[in-house]
């Protein structure tokens, strides 16, 4: 890198600074530079390892040097370093606050800062709960007797609220909304990391392999740790890509056949879709016993952590569980339940920019850059 | 004295099962010229019945006593037998654990080993204590500062009489100059009120301190328990009698003026003592424009652990640049403090504060060689450096700079100038009365009237600190009685100071009371006995005067040497020295030493080897090969000396001449990292040994025989091997051809 050669001005942040401790990096002004975290690290390269100049980075509040930075994404988070640090400074968990920040730096909207500030949070669940009320509530749906049955009496999620316009509108414009925050996102991203870089070989290449250790999840092996994260991640991961399948094949279904739901648990839809929530759930209930098992060697992750996981954990509940009471034609519990399901898909998918699920994004962005660039 | 004798063996400790008792009674009787049946034998020796069966003996007028049993080093208090010569064998050690049991060679060395004990009783006296009249036991605090009034505390609440003397117009030194300083009690978070101020007030306040203020030494003259010094207060002088010195004169703060590179001459670029007088004024601001300072690059090392100014580490400049970081950030919560550092140095309990003051976010750290200040405008500049953790080479806009300056000690102007009129007597009276008229003479600090200069002599490697010569022994410098503490001994915290005040105190009671029972007063703390020259035999060559590493000894007005006894630290290099050889203590001399050798017995059959082997490090260093079971050579005969500095030379015509194969001289390493208690006896002794090498060829023998070896006392495994080799080269040789005669 070009620092190397010429003198680089330090201005340091002392807001930056602040602003690391405060999103979960308390531990950050430990470290006192003896590399320890960079020697136990599995996943960095040989060459500028990390975590040790991020730490150091973030210490002197060097923002430009840390949001636009690759190496923050090339960390899995195995928590090798934190767990070996001798001062405590736990250099996973301060990486992990950076990486919030830098998901804020790059969204172009304000939403990211209060996603991640405990503040806002009444405040965004507000948003999907108005509107999905405001659907209902004109209809009298409040009073569940009211909602009208299916041909067979049984439970219809469709005649509470509407496939068509609510829910496919809503989320598509949610969707369509969170595409374009991350592809700002990502274009300003990739502008930074490449200024003064130079890029070589094929880009396709790198993706390629890139996509390679993103379904592989080979990285993951190599935490010592935390190495249980790799099949929980696994699970997470997959099922997102089970019920993305899940999700195309209804848009198909019902735009290409006029198929309405519900359909029969035998059928292929259902199948997919069925294995994919219970794999979720299993796999975020594996996350969630792995970070609290490993609390102690690997620290106790940020509200920003947390605030995922636990979207991500009552998405499947709630999948799930309407799902049942509905079979179960149990109406008190089926249409809260699916009313809760819609707010939390809704709050996944529109914040999905600001939330740690725009790891997801940057994190392959960044993998790519490093393959790119021969970083990695 | 008439000598009533008394000769002991014990038959523990595997004793009795390593040699053939019976003959070695017979041979020691023989040697005592005593009866078989009055050598008495026990089984246990230490044992109560075994001390109340020499007791007895003692209280019937026995005074004359050898105990063949284990190592002087041990049990030394159940074989203390006052008004008793005694002389104690090593058949623990050197036989019964490091031979082979029950041999003709291990029956020989116990023999030996006993005959040379009662060798040494018999040539021996019992020493009286040398207590000279009218001692004083008032203790001089030379400086007021932090270990200057903590020295004198300790000493005056020990009930000695103490006279502090300042030469500033104020007590307090440095740390009254502070305008906060570093928590020193847990949590190690809030910086405390300069605490000297209770001191000074303690001290002015105690009845047993008499204090000095913008007064100076102008002369010390005499020795330990008899000083007379004169201290001169504004114009007027007085003389007072004391008994010993604590020296804790202090530092001054390393030249900035030298420090150009690192931006010093800009305004904005000020020195940690500055810093301390801007904090007081309320706000951290600068001085070219007096704005308000937000950022605040502290440059550690400056000057410090840098072979261009000062090579050494001062100690305290992290902690006090981590804390006047505290000042920045306690006055603006916005404003930041950036440290740059060699390597954070923060001894003792400052680790913690330096820990706490990590924590604050506007408090930022890197390793970093600082290249330069450049000018960044409007007064701001650029802190340049290179090797940074945050990039090759990075430059950081700063409001002020503040270079952590490190400390020079005060004794080190008049040691550099006592040095350099040394070097230029060296080449004669006019280069010297050149340097002289030349070279500002810088203040001096006790002005001793002393034969070997005026001040501590400087120590090699110590950069002009008063430290100690012995690794063991903080405090001590080369002139008894005199002790240094804080920071003129080392570079230090002002806790550490405290605690080193707190020893100096101590050594310096050590010294009066020591002086007052007439016995040595370190490290051969206990010794009663002392040099006793023939004088009628002197020819005042001065060799000793010379030589003597502590300067006990002057000359009179005619130039004849007389010792000052109570400088003296009993290590016998004067009678190593002297070409007279009338220099006597009354258990250690010449003709003890050399008597004893001439006992060993010698076979024209078997090499025989004599280690002449310092009590200090390679006598101990034996005793621990034995005590882990090593076997030593049964070729040798060890006899312990006070310091390879006491070996005189006629020793080695006394081992040759009786037929003796090799001769070994066993003592401390020398040079850099030297360990001699006594400064350089083995040093002097292989310089001496240097010379008669040259003789021994000259006498066709060869010189190789004998050899001066150094020894550390933690290489006692490896002590057996190099006494091997060395036996090994002597039968290579071959046999002393003066053997037949």
């Amino acid at each position: 890198m070009p620092e190397q050669i010429m003198t680089q001005v330090i201005s340091p942040d002392l807001n930056f600074v602040k602003d690391i401790i405060a999103s979960g990096g308390e531990s950050l002004k430990k470290c006192y530079q003896c590399s320890t975290c960079t020697v136990v690290c599995n996943v960095t390269p040989d060459d500028k390892p990390f975590p040790r100049k991020e730490m150091m980075y973030a210490q002197w509040g060097m923002k430009d040097k840390l949001v636009s930075n690759p190496d923050i994404w090339l960390c899995h988070q195995c928590s090798d370093c934190t767990a070996y640090c001798p001062r405590g400074a736990k250099p996973g968990e301060v990486i992990g606050a950076v990486r919030k920040l830098a998901i804020q730096h790059y969204s172009p909207t304000p939403l990211a800062k209060m996603v991640g500030d405990p503040k806002y949070l009444l405040m965004l669940f507000a948003i999907p709960v108005l509107l999905f009320l405001a659907y209902i509530v004109p209809k009298g749906y409040l009073d569940f007797s009211a909602i009208p049955r299916g041909e067979d009496g049984g439970i219809v999620y469709s005649k509470f609220v509407p496939v068509f316009p609510e829910i496919d509108v809503t989320f598509g414009a949610a969707a369509f909304f969170a595409a374009v925050c991350f592809v700002l996102g990502i274009k300003r991203y990739w502008t930074d990391m490449s200024a003064g870089v130079k890029v070589q070989g094929n880009l396709m290449d790198s993706i390629k392999a890139t996509i390679i250790d993103i379904i592989t999840h080979k990285k993951f092996e190599k935490c010592n740790v935390t190495k249980d994260r790799k099949t929980s991640h696994l699970l997470v991961f997959y099922s997102f890509v089970g019920l993305a399948i899940t999700t195309t094949l209804a848009i198909v279904y019902l735009y290409g056949f006029k198929y309405e739901s519900p359909y029969p648990l035998y059928d292929p839809l259902k199948i997919i879709g069925n294995i994919s929530a219970l794999a979720l759930l299993y796999g975020i209930t594996l996350v969630t016993g792995n970070r609290l098992k490993n609390a102690e060697k690997a620290g106790k992750g940020s509200y920003f952590d947390w605030l995922f996981i636990t979207v991500v954990a009552v998405v499947a509940v709630t999948g799930m569980g309407a799902q049942l009471f509905r079979l179960a034609d149990i109406a008190i519990l089926a249409y809260p339940t699916y009313f809760t399901h819609l707010v939390f898909v809704f709050f996944l998918f529109a914040y999905a920019p600001f939330s740690k699920m725009a790891h997801m994004v940057y994190r392959t962005t960044a993998m790519v850059f490093a393959r790119h660039t021969n970083r990695d | 004295m008439e000598k009533k004798f008394g000769v002991y063996i014990c038959k523990g400790c595997s004793i009795g099962e390593s040699v053939n008792i019976d003959n070695l009674i017979k041979s020691t009787a023989r040697a005592a010229k005593m009866q078989p049946e009055a050598v008495r034998v026990h089984d246990v020796l230490c044992s109560p019945a075994g001390l109340e069966m020499i007791k007895n003996d003692v209280k019937e007028g026995t005074n004359a006593i050898v105990i063949g049993a284990c190592s002087p080093r041990v049990k030394f208090e159940e074989f203390d037998l006052p008004g008793a010569i005694t002389e104690r064998v090593n058949l623990r050690e050197f036989v019964a654990w490091s031979q082979d049991p029950n041999t003709d060679a291990t029956q020989s060395i116990a023999e030996d080993y006993m005959k040379m004990g009662i060798i040494k009783v018999q040539k021996g006296d019992l020493p009286e204590p040398n207590i000279l009249p009218d001692l004083s036991k008032t203790i001089v605090v030379v400086g007021g500062g932090v270990s200057g009034l903590t020295s004198a505390l300790e000493a005056a609440e020990a009930g000695y009489e103490v006279v502090l003397v300042e030469k500033q117009a104020e007590l307090g030194g440095w740390a009254a100059k502070l305008y906060k300083q570093t928590p020193r009690e847990y949590p190690y978070e809030k910086l405390e009120e300069p605490a000297v101020f209770a001191k000074i007030k303690e001290v002015e306040a105690h009845p047993n301190i008499k204090v000095y203020k913008s007064a100076v030494i102008e002369k010390t003259e005499g020795q330990p328990g008899l000083f007379d010094v004169t201290i001169r207060t504004n114009g007027t002088g007085e003389t007072i009698k004391a008994g010993a010195f604590i020296m804790a004169a202090g530092w001054q703060p390393y030249d900035a003026s030298k420090l150009g590179h690192l931006g010093y001459g800009n305004p904005n670029v000020i020195t940690n003592v500055q810093m301390e007088e801007i904090a007081k004024t309320g706000k951290i601001t600068r001085p070219s424009d007096g704005k308000e300072a937000k950022r605040v690059a502290f440059i550690q090392c400056a000057g410090s652990r840098d072979p261009e100014h000062l090579p050494y580490c001062s100690s305290f400049c992290c902690a006090t640049s981590l804390k006047q970081a505290k000042y920045v950030r306690e006055k603006n919560g916005d404003a930041v403090a950036m440290i740059f550092y060699k390597d954070i140095r923060t001894p003792g309990q400052t680790e913690i504060f330096y820990k706490n003051m990590q924590n604050d976010p506007g408090v930022l750290l890197t390793k970093a060689d600082v290249t330069g200040i450049s000018d960044a405008g409007n007064g701001n500049m650029f802190v340049e450096a290179e090797n940074t953790l945050l990039g090759e080479k990075i430059k950081v806009e700063a409001d002020l700079v503040v270079l952590a300056t490190g400390i020079v000690p005060a004794t080190r102007a008049p040691q550099e100038y006592l040095d350099g009129l040394t070097e230029a007597g060296k080449k004669g009276d006019d280069a010297r009365k050149a340097y002289i008229e030349s070279t500002p003479k810088p203040e001096f600090i006790l002005n001793l009237d002393y034969r070997q200069g005026p001040e501590i002599p400087s120590l090699e490697g110590a950069y002009g600190f008063a430290d100690s010569n012995f690794i063991c022994f903080q405090y001590e410098t080369r002139r008894t009685g005199i002790y240094s503490a804080g920071c003129v001994r080392q570079p230090m915290t002002m806790a550490d100071a405290s605690d080193d005040a707190a020893g100096a105190a101590l050594k310096a009671i050590q010294c009066v009371e020591h002086v007052a029972q007439g016995i040595a007063v370190h490290p051969r703390a206990w010794d009663m006995t002392f040099p006793d020259p023939l004088m009628i035999k002197c020819t005042s060559c001065k060799r000793c005067t010379e030589e003597c590493p502590f300067g006990a000894i002057d000359e009179d007005e005619k130039g004849t040497p007389f010792y000052r006894i109570n400088r003296c630290r009993r290590c016998g290099t004067c009678m190593g020295a002297c070409p007279e050889r009338i220099v006597s203590f009354k258990d250690f001399s010449v003709d003890i030493v050399g008597s004893m050798i001439r006992g060993i017995e010698v076979s024209e059959d078997e090499f025989r080897i004599v280690v002449l082997a310092c009590e200090n490090d390679a006598y101990p260093a034996l005793d621990s090969a034995a005590i882990k079971r090593n076997k030593i050579n049964p070729n040798v005969r060890i006899i312990p000396v006070r310091c390879l500095g006491s070996t005189n030379l006629v020793w080695v015509t006394d081992a040759f001449s009786k037929g003796i194969d090799g001769l070994i001289l066993l003592g401390c390493k020398y040079g850099e990292n030297y360990q001699c208690h006594f400064v350089k006896g083995s040093e002097l002794a292989n310089y001496r040994f240097g010379k008669v090498k040259e003789t021994l060829d000259k006498l066709q023998l060869e010189s190789d025989r004998c050899q001066l070896i150094q020894v550390a006392i933690s290489e006692y495994d490896k002590l057996p091997e190099i006494i091997n080799d060395f036996v090994a080269r002597v039968e290579e040789i071959g046999p002393n051809p003066f053997k037949e005669f």
